[in-house]
């Protein structure tokens, strides 16, 4: 006698080992599961909004998750056709959901700008996700600060990257030290005369000792840059006229080339080899030198001979 | 006291029938929103285990809304207990309210103790100030009010249609609820002067439930999530709202409860 109960159970049982063969079969005769490595089910941002029925928060929860795990498991994307095809896709959808996840602007236009194998390698949906985030929220500096690191890292525009840092900085919650961050992009970028009026900005009405000290350091830095550079244009201009280099700087007020020699800003004399025809900065000076980016000598030489009729 | 009693019984009855069951459910969904979502996540911690809570308040309220909705009278026709009940001196309007006030109450009594788990979770996540629990009560009591209005909606339904149906009407006029402002859309855009009036009325006779989910265009969950105040009078003006329309409601389903004949 069987048991009530137990052929319907044995039915079930039956039926459940046969589910995966059957349809085993059926896919085979369909020419295989139309499985896409890359779906995106809603690519637009406002039905979706739309259709999360007030639960907005939760699911820009669930699409940033998503987006994470879609940049994060490099198997998983190493398999599509294009690695990151729908990331700008899914950080738009999160950002129209929850325009207040700054996060999101921030990591994800890291995510969409880091070259390929590393990120998506598409720089210009960085910066239109950068540039929502901005037109939403104008008063947050860290945006644009990343906006302006995109351009200097993966457009190398460091102009472009210090005009963007600049606006940062004349916000009220920017920190202090981005004004000087705009001016050493600026003279990183070759604009040293913007570099040079910033950092005096800084350096006249910061209240900060450190952001101060830094301007100064950098303003003097510059000074020391361009003496040298004029010094050692006027040496070389001795040698054309009397054959052979200065025995000291002061020969070069004596021959009428100079009528005064610049001490360093920290009033110290600058160092001079008349075997080489070099000046340096003495070994007793108080400057905290700090190089450049930017080496802009040239420009400046071209700029000095045009004035002393070369 | 007659509303009150049947109240009190519809309560006991939701209880006994384990509706509060799903509070189980909201717990292992807090766990895991606390232990292992803070893992998928790059920052907003927090922010996850507000959303999740508070969604899932509002997700389980309205099921239960909804379902238990369905019956509160349907169950009584059906059991013929309502028989028994209207031989007693009751008025059908008393019935009606204090089946509704049951299970409102029953949601009250829901959510109260989901808010709780849920500031237990923050409090696990290192939830520091009073602050941080005290931003979660305006969103909370705007979806007890959405949930309230759910329940009036589904109660209508339930005095003169089947559970499978009401069921089936309340989720749809759900779902239109959180659409609703795209009906004066339709009005400004139609060349039609009836239509821009239909559609009008329709605004206006259709319950409004993103009256609850959004205030001042900011969505009530993330006004929690980023301590956002919500004004006070969008609240009261919320809860005027809640109140006039509830109350129309129930006196739908009074007026068509009592035009019924239970010879």
């Amino acid at each position: 006698m069987v048991r009530r109960g137990g052929w319907p159970a044995a039915l079930f049982l039956a039926a459940a080992l046969l589910v995966k063969p059957v349809q085993d079969r059926v896919d085979a005769s369909r020419g295989g599961p139309k499985i896409d490595p890359d779906l995106l089910y809603f690519s637009s941002p406002p039905v979706l909004k739309a259709l999360a029925l007030g639960y907005d928060s939760l699911l820009a929860d669930i699409y940033w998750m998503r987006a994470i795990q879609y940049y994060g498991r490099r198997d998983e994307a190493a398999r599509r056709p294009v690695r990151y095809k729908n990331l700008a896709a899914m950080l738009d959808i999160v950002t129209t959901l929850d325009p207040r996840m700054l996060d999101v602007y921030r990591a994800g236009s890291i995510f969409l700008a880091e070259p390929d194998p590393i990120g998506a390698g598409q720089p210009d949906a960085a910066m239109k996700l950068l540039d929502k985030g901005i037109s939403l929220h104008p008063e947050e500096w860290r945006l644009r600060f990343d906006k302006g690191l995109a351009y200097f890292i993966y457009f190398k525009d460091p102009v472009r990257a210090a005009r963007i840092w600049f606006e940062a900085s004349r916000l009220a919650s920017s920190p202090p030290w981005m004004e000087g961050l705009a001016a050493r992009a600026f003279s990183e970028g070759g604009e040293i005369a913007t570099a040079k009026d910033l950092y005096r900005r800084q350096f006249e009405g910061s209240d900060r000792r450190e952001v101060r000290e830094n301007a100064r350091d950098h303003l003097a830095s510059i000074q020391v840059d361009e003496d040298i550079w004029a010094l050692e244009f006027f040496v070389e201009k001795y040698v054309r006229s009397h054959g052979k280099p200065p025995a000291g700087l002061l020969d070069l007020i004596r021959a009428g080339l100079v009528r005064a020699v610049p001490l360093d800003p920290s009033g110290v004399a600058y160092a001079y080899d008349p075997a080489t025809g070099k000046v340096r900065l003495s070994p007793e000076s108080k400057v905290h030198y700090l190089a450049l980016p930017y080496d802009y000598r040239e420009a400046y030489r071209k700029q000095l001979a045009r004035a002393y009729g070369e | 006291m007659r509303v009150l009693a049947i109240a009190r019984n519809t309560f006991r009855e939701n209880i006994r029938d384990k509706v509060l069951y799903n509070l189980i459910l909201f717990a292992l969904l807090m766990i895991l929103s606390s232990f292992v979502l803070g893992q998928l996540t790059l920052g907003y911690e927090d922010k996850v285990i507000v959303d999740i809570g508070l969604s899932a308040i509002s997700m389980i309220g309205t099921l239960i809304a909804i379902f238990i909705g369905i019956g509160l009278v349907y169950k009584e026709i059906e059991r013929r207990t309502v028989y028994a009940l209207l031989a007693k001196p009751v008025h059908r309007w008393e019935f009606i309210l204090g089946k509704y006030l049951g299970l409102a109450f029953t949601l009250l009594v829901n959510v109260t103790i989901m808010t709780a788990g849920l500031s237990l979770a923050l409090a696990y996540h290192g939830g520091l100030g009073l602050q941080s629990y005290l931003r979660l009560l305006p969103a909370v009591y705007l979806i007890f009010l959405s949930l309230a209005l759910t329940t009036a909606v589904a109660l209508v339904f339930s005095s003169f249609s089947t559970p499978a149906l009401s069921a089936l009407f309340t989720f749809f006029l759900w779902v239109i609820g959180h659409f609703n402002e795209d009906l004066l859309q339709f009005a400004r855009l139609t060349k039609s002067a009836v239509a821009g009036i239909a559609f009008k009325v329709l605004y206006y006779v259709l319950p409004n439930l993103a009256a609850f989910t959004s205030i001042d265009s900011r969505n009530v969950i993330q006004s929690a999530t980023y301590y956002e105040p919500i004004p006070a009078a969008a609240v009261v003006w919320a809860s005027v709202y809640a109140l006039l329309y509830c109350g129309l409601l129930l006196a739908a389903a009074a007026a068509i409860f009592s035009g019924r004949d239970f010879k």
